[in-house]
């Protein structure tokens, strides 16, 4: 082993900027009068959120028939959009939590935004296995509710479980989120100056006073919750991933599927984070609180979850071939070659060889570069849940009953709705909580550190960064 | 009781406490340790964020929030198994599949995920409970400068009702910790 | 108007009206909203509601009471039950030919139709017509009254209109058209009104397609008209010359089938089966089910027969006629293996002809017959009475005098020639008076004066002769639900009054016995009179023979382009055009719904440069048919081959082309000279596309062992060739570990749930070897259990609803001569059923008594079930189906009559899938518990609609736990295979492997 100079970490928030500067940074977005852009853009949310209540409407009153699906394909486009949106809403939680226990303290600055991304995610992904059914009315009837039936769930499928871990992990997100938010509510509380706002946040910080009595417990929930959220938002997408790993259809039936569904999931979730968040900064000026390091440190997991994700891909294909299972052996090459080769070819080129570029340091650190590739993320992560889905379904066992699945224009205007809904709750977000989790920013702010002030005259010093003597292997 | 001590009681009849404010978080500690060390016991620091090594500080007990987590964490584990025993082996068994009507595998992740929730209720409302939240009111807040708390203030505030709370004692104490604002605080 | 309703209804006319409006309103809505759903497959609705409104307006004459009141019965009719079906024999007459059928009857309303098991003609089997003709009777397209040019009459004005005009001293020379009919009542009429009552009236049957040459050719070879009457199950070598004898267009096809199959069940090493040659143009069942095809365009198939003459000459005596035949394939492989094969089998052996081949062929087939000794062996020659008698003109007479305004009135007795004959239709334009009798206002109605709506067979009594002649009644089984008449009582208007079609079936059966009243009963009940009623001359080949075909010896078949029209596999000559179960069941061959194609051979496309929807334009002298073409390998070259009876305008919802003409079919007839098979022609491609809904997007098997087969040499060398280790090699796994342990079953991570003791457990078992793939299983579990009609943008999305599909896949390394087979998919009602552990609210269970059960008032719609069925077998309500089916606007809505009142009809958002006719099952439970204590019932009592409607008999159904049921038995034969076995899904549903018999000359 050579020996390496040591590299002190970049501090986490550039400029000079104290406590007072970056509460005034963040909360004046929640503060001063509403943008006209604002409005503009909440109003085009609104407007394709009300293209999903249509589409839905029309469901209910027309049936499952005006989506493609058919005989094979039982499956389209409302559970590729589930599973896609479900994925992205992993970003938020895993950063929150995983990166917590870490004690990777750059999380600090994006992980009240990517919670609240996941909120919204789940959201829209919730919608979707509500209305693909077939009788909505009684979509109740997947709770343990009693009904005139005498009848319960059946706890072996795999559809049940996905309801349980769905609504669990938003619940928890929700709260999570929310824990983090108390403290900053109280801040928007003392700063408010108008009544309305006053009481909204006073109630929503529900009399936070910052007591380090409080802190104590609070931080140790805090913990408690990561801890718990860990595992939580690795089983949901295990979970999804079992909607179709338990199921008996080649190109379905396979274990690596909760690994490989978790990898994508993180995968996705970070690109989307990276999307809103390099306009977020730009349009807020946040560049010193989300500074080029995050934007590098979320493009070397995208690199690693993309290339883990593409190596499930080859997996798969090595493993239909060597379980000798005709039909795994014919759905891969079917997919590959198939009627939907060029659904097949898409995903590979944006989930397995756009993040490649991230290995260059210049590409990793390039704002525009990095949005388009963030964006190519997505739209490969939903190819795929695409070829997933549809293929398997469309050539499985019996060739007398394959058939070519095509969606509808419905299809497609419920798949654009959630986006209405996405963005009406994020902007509404934007405006109105603080993106930043404040307290936590703060926190790993250097002037945070008591051992950062001179014990006589305690005035603060910023930590001056020793280099240690290179330690000489002895072999 | 003494008469000075009645005496007391009765001035500060309508008194909260005593707030001082500090300039950084090193002061605040220092604060706290001085505070603490002259054995109050009803007093307590406000920072926008958790200072490092305020919990020695005031040598603060270990928090009891462990063991509403794992209490509710059983109810959850418990629960979930009780409710699918009942229903798809007690109430109403079926046929499905052939598979057995007690199947273990299949129960897993439902367990998990309710024991998971269970735990996360537990955490959060367990410690909004220790804080004694929600408390909308606080004689605090009657303080302008109490605003601060949130932003980049530090404040040490002694209780009234603390045995051995004394107006000008208190206010000595502060001024020797280097507060740089004290004023009395009244509900 | 009002005056022509009785009072009675007079002000129920007016509530309809007011109603009639609402529906106006409704399919005008429809069609807008259609208009602008298009693309998204909405437009379904479209279909059963096209013309509501104008359907709405006939609403005004449905009012009969067996569907208008509900009527409490104040007087309980003898031995109904409410809620126990009543089953009465019958019989329905197609082709010139009954079919003996019973009737289930709930609450006095026919709502199934199935075989009659003492009948020869069916022996419990049916065929896809036999099946559909219930929803025929609740139609509510049908004609519901007389009609004088266009305009609303009664019978009362056509009587009067008669004693008028066509009293017994008229003037008027008329001509009586008639479709094939086989009723003694009628011939009499027939003889009474050509020659005794009327002076100057002729009589010609005319059927689109017919027997007629066959009897001439019996004519030309034997000098008298017989209808040779195959008994296949004496053969072991049958050859068909073009004969589609299996295809339910052929008017004898459950008979012979039966038979076929019958000489082909194997059940063990030790068994022989008989060996089929079919000779053939286009991919027919018979073709599919042949262990030697070969391919020869329909112009090529009269040299042939007469090659095949000619070889059996050498060595047979009587077929001197052909002695000298000399043209190309005289010394073809097929040839000499065939008239070897022949001639070993003397006396056991049977040669056919397509029906619609020229007389010379049916006359050489008939010599050979009879120069093989088959004759009197393996196909009787019948005397057929009323089969175009001394008092019938020939068609091509009675054509020449139309055209010569030889008639001024034409009495068209059913039948449609108008719109099946082009010749015919533009003959009897000429004519002043036409009056023509038929169940629908069709193109024939609309040209003639006089429209008289006719009864369906199961409203009116009737008679007549099956093909092998057995005479039986037709026993009605409700009123004439739009006051229609039948033949027989239409026919007796014309000499006086209207006599009631009882009466006179009484009369005519009168003649047969010395005391009917006591034979009567029997009759009925039976639904079979006499089993032979046609004589059976001794035949023998006249002299005349050889100058008779030796205009035919010297034809030397066309090198071109031939056009080839054949009657189509659902809708037959277009009389079952507006049956919605028909026109849904996809054709056995190509699998195509609700619209005839063009089929070509893959050579033929490539040549024309189409692809399947290509739209080509089939030209045959001058008149052309624009119509989308079809690839089916295994087609010869260089000929197209049309079916007929689609391209309908204003016949009904279901018939009628498509407002956007996106269905329907095309109209072929144009092309087709009466009594020719094939024409030359020419084919073009236009350029246009036209969807074609197929329900089966792959053909081939991709090399997997989903139906496996053998030869039977191979299976006598390795009985269990249709084993899973014979054919991969090595054993299912976890069988291994299973015998171990000591069970027979691959092992489980489970320990399964057990089955009661006391319960039956239900099994089927499809006998490959048996299946020809007619598709008569789909229409009779349709039938059964209330399986909605979806329409054909529905089944282009490939949601058809059928419960049990008919697989058919195409074999073999030549891709232009493969072999085809066929495969019927029910549910496998699997043990281990991987469709119930997915169901998140658990609303498909197995029952007690193994059945893999789906609680519709459970299912909230997941699809997942149908997700994770490996064989596909489920079928989801994307749209509320049964509510457009059923709801087509009529007041009443009479189509709902034909539901089964013991299934649920199941609502949108819904699973569905074969239930084993759970039913049927319980019913035999429940009345097996009544009288021995225990569940189970005997075997046999209990039979699936599609092992009953079978005419093979290839279904076996019944109890696992009984080791000598019938379907146990054949479970324990070394030829049964589950499909997928190494899923261990333990299917109830197995297979028997198919075995085949070719020519080892011919390999």
């Amino acid at each position: 082993m050579s020996t390496q100079p040591y590299v002190p970490a970049p501090p986490l928030v550039k400029g000079d900027h104290d406590f007072a500067s970056i509460t005034r940074l963040v909360t004046d977005v929640n503060l001063r009068p509403t943008p006209k852009a604002w409005y503009l853009f909440m109003i085009l949310a609104n407007a394709l959120a009300g293209v999903l209540l249509i589409s839905i409407g029309y469901l209910i009153w027309e049936g499952t028939g005006i989506w493609g699906l058919n005989n094979p394909v039982g499956w389209g486009w409302a559970i590729i959009n589930f599973v896609w949106w479900v994925g992205i809403g992993h970003a938020g939680t895993l950063i929150s939590a995983i990166l917590f226990l870490f004690r990777q303290d750059w999380r600090t600055a994006i992980n009240r935004f990517a919670e609240a991304m996941t909120i919204f995610a789940v959201m829209c992904a919730g919608v979707f296995p509500a209305i693909h059914v077939g009788r909505i009315w009684v979509i109740y009837w997947v709770f343990p509710v009693p009904n005139q039936m005498y009848m319960w769930p059946n706890f072996n499928s795999p559809l049940l479980w996905d309801v349980f871990a769905v609504s669990t992990y938003f619940t928890v997100s929700l709260l999570f989120w929310y824990v983090g938010l108390v403290p900053d509510l109280a801040t928007l509380r003392d700063r408010a100056t108008d009544k309305i706002r006053q009481i909204a946040y006073g109630i929503g910080s529900l009399g936070w006073t910052g007591s380090n009595r409080h802190w104590w417990n609070y931080e140790k929930a805090y913990m408690i919750l990561a801890g718990l959220a860990t595992p939580l938002v690795l089983s949901v997408h295990t979970i999804v991933s079992f909607d179709f790993a338990v199921s008996m259809i080649p190109g379905w039936h396979t274990t690596i599927f909760p690994p490989y569904f978790v990898a994508g999931a993180i995968f996705s979730g970070f690109a989307m984070v990276l999307t809103l968040m390099i306009v977020a900064r730009k349009v807020y000026n946040m560049k010193d609180i989300m500074t080029d390091d995050h934007m590098e440190k979320m493009n070397i997991v995208i690199l690693v979850t993309g290339s883990m994700v593409g190596f499930a891909y080859m997996m798969e294909f090595f493993i239909a071939w060597y379980s000798g299972v005709e039909y795994e052996q014919a759905i891969f090459i079917l997919r590959a070659t198939g009627p939907y080769a060029w659904a097949y070819w898409t995903m590979m080129t944006c989930n397995v060889l756009s993040p490649q570029f991230f290995w260059s340091k210049k590409l990793r650190r390039n704002v525009g570069f990095t949005f388009f590739i963030s964006i190519v993320v997505n739209i490969g992560m939903w190819f795929e849940r695409f070829v997933i889905t549809v293929t398997s379904l469309a050539n499985d066992y019996l060739p007398s009953s394959w058939d070519y699945y095509s969606p509808t224009i419905w299809d497609a205007l419920t798949y654009l709705g959630t986006f209405g809904l996405f963005f009406t709750l994020f902007l509404a977000f934007l405006r109105f909580l603080p993106m930043i989790a404040i307290a936590e920013i703060k926190a790993v702010m250097p002037q945070a550190d008591p051992h950062n002030y001179n014990e006589e005259t305690n005035e603060y010093h910023p930590p001056k960064v020793e280099v240690p003597k290179p330690q000489l292997e002895t072999v | 009781m003494s008469a000075s001590e009645t005496n007391g009681m009765e001035k500060s009849a309508a008194l909260y406490g005593m707030l001082a404010e500090f300039r950084n978080p090193k002061e605040l500690i220092d604060a706290a340790m001085l505070v603490n060390k002259s054995g109050y016991t009803k007093y307590d620091t406000f920072s926008p964020f958790p200072v490092h090594g305020m919990d020695k500080a005031m040598s603060l007990k270990k928090s009891k929030l462990g063991w509403i987590v794992l209490l509710h964490g059983f109810i959850g584990f418990t629960g979930a198994i009780t409710m699918m025993y009942f229903m798809a082996v007690a109430d109403y068994p079926l046929n499905i599949s052939g598979k057995p009507f007690l199947n273990g595998p299949a129960w897993v992740p439902i367990t998990f995920e309710l024991t998971v929730l269970l735990s996360a209720f537990g955490a959060v409302f367990g410690m909004f409970f220790l804080n004694g939240l929600p408390k909308l009111n606080n004689p605090l807040f009657s303080v302008e400068r109490f605003k601060k708390a949130t932003d980049d203030g530090f404040f040490v505030c002694i209780e009234a009702d603390d045995t051995q709370f004394e107006t000008e004692k208190v206010r000595k104490l502060f001024e020797e910790a280097g507060a740089t604002h004290i004023e009395e605080v009244y509900d | 108007m009002s005056e022509t309703t009785p009072t009675t209804t007079y002000w129920k006319s007016l509530n309809e009206l007011a109603e009639n409006q609402e529906y106006k309103k409704y399919a005008e809505r429809e069609f807008t909203e259609n208009a602008t759903e298009l693309n998204d497959g909405v437009s379904r609705r479209g279909f059963l509601r096209v013309m509501g409104a104008s359907i709405a307006l006939a609403g005004f004459a449905a009012c009969r009471r067996p569907v208008q009141k509900i009527l409490p019965y104040s007087r309980q009719p003898e031995d109904i039950v409410p809620g126990i079906p009543l089953y009465y024999a019958t019989s329905m007459p197609l082709m010139g030919s009954l079919v003996g059928l019973v009737a289930e009857n709930h609450e006095g309303r026919p709502t199934k139709l199935e075989g009659n098991d003492m009948h020869p003609a069916s022996r419990g089997g049916t065929n896809a017509f036999h099946q559909a003709a219930i929803l025929n009777l609740y139609d509510p397209d049908r004609s519901r009254f007389p009609r004088k040019d266009g305009q609303r009459a009664s019978l009362e004005d056509f009587s009067t209109f008669l004693s008028e005009e066509l009293g017994r001293t008229t003037a008027k020379r008329i001509l009586f058209i008639s479709e094939a009919n086989s009723s003694p009542t009628l011939a009499a009429q027939k003889a009474y009104l050509t020659n005794t009552y009327f002076d100057n009236a002729e009589w010609v049957t005319y059927e689109a397609f017919g027997e007629e040459n066959a009897f001439r050719g019996t004519d030309l070879a034997f000098g008298s008209r017989l209808r040779p009457y195959y008994k296949y199950d004496q053969a072991d070598v049958v050859v068909s010359l073009n004969d589609d004898m299996l295809s339910a267009t052929h008017p004898n096809n459950v008979e012979y089938s039966n038979q076929i199959t019958g000489k082909r069940k194997v059940t063990s090493t030790k068994d022989t089966m008989s060996r089929i040659y079919a000779v053939e143009d286009s991919f027919s069942v018979t073709g599919s089910y042949a262990d030697n095809r070969l391919r020869l365009k329909a112009s090529q198939i009269p040299a042939f027969t007469f090659a095949l003459a000619q070889a059996l000459s050498e060595q047979t005596s009587g077929l001197d006629a052909f002695s000298g035949v000399n043209n190309s394939f005289v010394g073809h492989e097929w040839i000499s293996a065939l008239a070897e094969d022949l001639l070993a089998n003397r006396g056991r052996s049977a040669v056919s002809a397509g029906l619609e081949h020229a007389p010379e062929v049916h006359a050489a087939v008939a010599a050979m017959n009879v120069a093989l000794g088959n004759a009197g062996n393996t196909v009787d020659y019948l005397e057929v009475p009323h089969a175009g008698d001394s008092v019938e003109t020939t068609f091509e007479d009675a054509l020449t005098r139309l055209n010569n305004d030889e008639f001024d009135v034409a009495v068209i007795v059913g039948g449609n020639p108008v719109y099946t004959s082009p010749e015919l239709a533009q003959a009897i334009g000429k004519v002043e008076t036409v009056v023509h009798l038929s169940d629908f206002y069709n193109e024939t109605s609309k040209a003639a004066t006089w429209h008289i709506n006719r009864a369906h067979f199961l409203e009116t009594w009737g008679d007549g002769y099956s093909f092998g002649g057995t005479r039986s009644v037709i026993q009605p089984q409700i009123q004439p639900l739009h006051g229609g008449i039948s033949e027989i009582e239409f026919l007796s208007m014309f000499s006086g009054s209207m006599a009631k079609g009882y009466d006179l079936v009484r009369n005519t059966f009168a003649e047969y016995y010395n005391d009917l009243d006591a034979a009567w009963v029997n009759i009925l009940h039976d639904g079979i009179d006499r089993i032979d009623s046609f004589a059976k001359p001794n035949v023998r080949v006249t002299s005349s023979l050889g100058s008779a075909v030796a205009g035919a010896l010297n034809q030397t078949p066309g090198s071109g382009m031939e056009v080839v029209i054949r009657p189509d596999a659902s809708v037959y000559d277009g009389r079952f055009a507006n049956n919605g179960w028909l026109q849904e069941l996809p054709d056995p061959m190509t699998k195509i719904t609700w619209d005839n194609v063009a089929l070509m051979s893959p050579a033929t496309a490539a040549q024309l440069g189409v692809e399947n929807e290509d739209v080509v334009s089939v030209t045959v002298n001058e008149s052309s048919v624009t119509i989308a073409a079809w690839i089916q390998p295994g087609h010869v070259d260089d000929a197209i081959t049309l079916s007929v009876g689609y391209g309908r305008e204003g016949i009904g919802r279901v018939a009628n082309r498509y407002m956007d003409y996106t269905s329907g079919g095309s109209d072929t007839y144009p092309l087709r000279a009466h009594n020719s098979l094939f024409s030359a022609g020419s084919v073009s491609k236009t350029g246009e596309t036209y969807e074609i809904a197929c329900v089966q997007d792959h053909h081939s098997l991709e090399g997997r062992d989903l139906y496996r087969q053998a030869t039977i040499e191979k299976y006598k060398k390795t009985p269990e060739y249709a084993s899973f280790a014979y054919i991969h090699k090595y054993e299912v796994p976890g069988l291994k570990e299973a015998a171990a342990k000591g069970e027979d079953e691959p092992i489980s991570l489970f320990d399964e749930q057990v089955y009661p003791e006391y319960e039956p457990q239900w099994g089927m078992a499809i006998d490959l070897n048996s299946c020809f793939g007619c598709g008569v299983c789909i229409i009779a579990c349709q039938s059964e259990n209330n399986i909605p009609v979806i329409g054909k943008k529905e089944v282009k999305r490939g949601r058809e609803m059928h419960w049990i599909r008919n697989d058919r896949y195409f074999v073999g390394e030549d891709a232009d001569n493969p072999q085809a087979v066929h495969q019927p998919v029910p549910c496998m009602h699997c043990e281990l059923a991987p469709c119930e552990q997915v169901c998140p609210v658990a609303a498909t269970t197995h029952s007690n008594d193994g059945m893999n059960q789906m609680t519709y008032n459970r299912c909230i719609g997941t699809r997942y079930c149908a997700n994770n069925c490996p064989y596909k077998v489920r079928r989801f309500n994307f749209f509320n189906y049964p509510k457009e089916y059923l709801t087509t606007g009529d007041d009443p809505d009479i189509i709902q009559m034909a539901m089964n009142p013991e299934v649920t009809v199941r609502f949108r958002g819904v699973m569905e899938k074969c239930t084993y006719c759970a039913q049927r099952v319980n019913r035999a439970k429940i009345s097996a518990k009544i009288e021995t204590g225990s569940p189970k019932p005997a075997d046999g009592t209990v039979k699936t609609a599609c092992q009953q409607a079978c005419p093979a008999d290839c279904i076996s159904f019944g109890d696992l736990t009984d080791p000598n049921s019938e379907v146990s038995k054949i479970k324990r034969n070394e030829r049964n295979y589950q499909m997928l076995e190494e899923l261990n899904t333990r299917p109830r549903t197995s297979y028997v492997a198919k075995l085949t018999n070719p020519n080892p000359a011919l390999a």
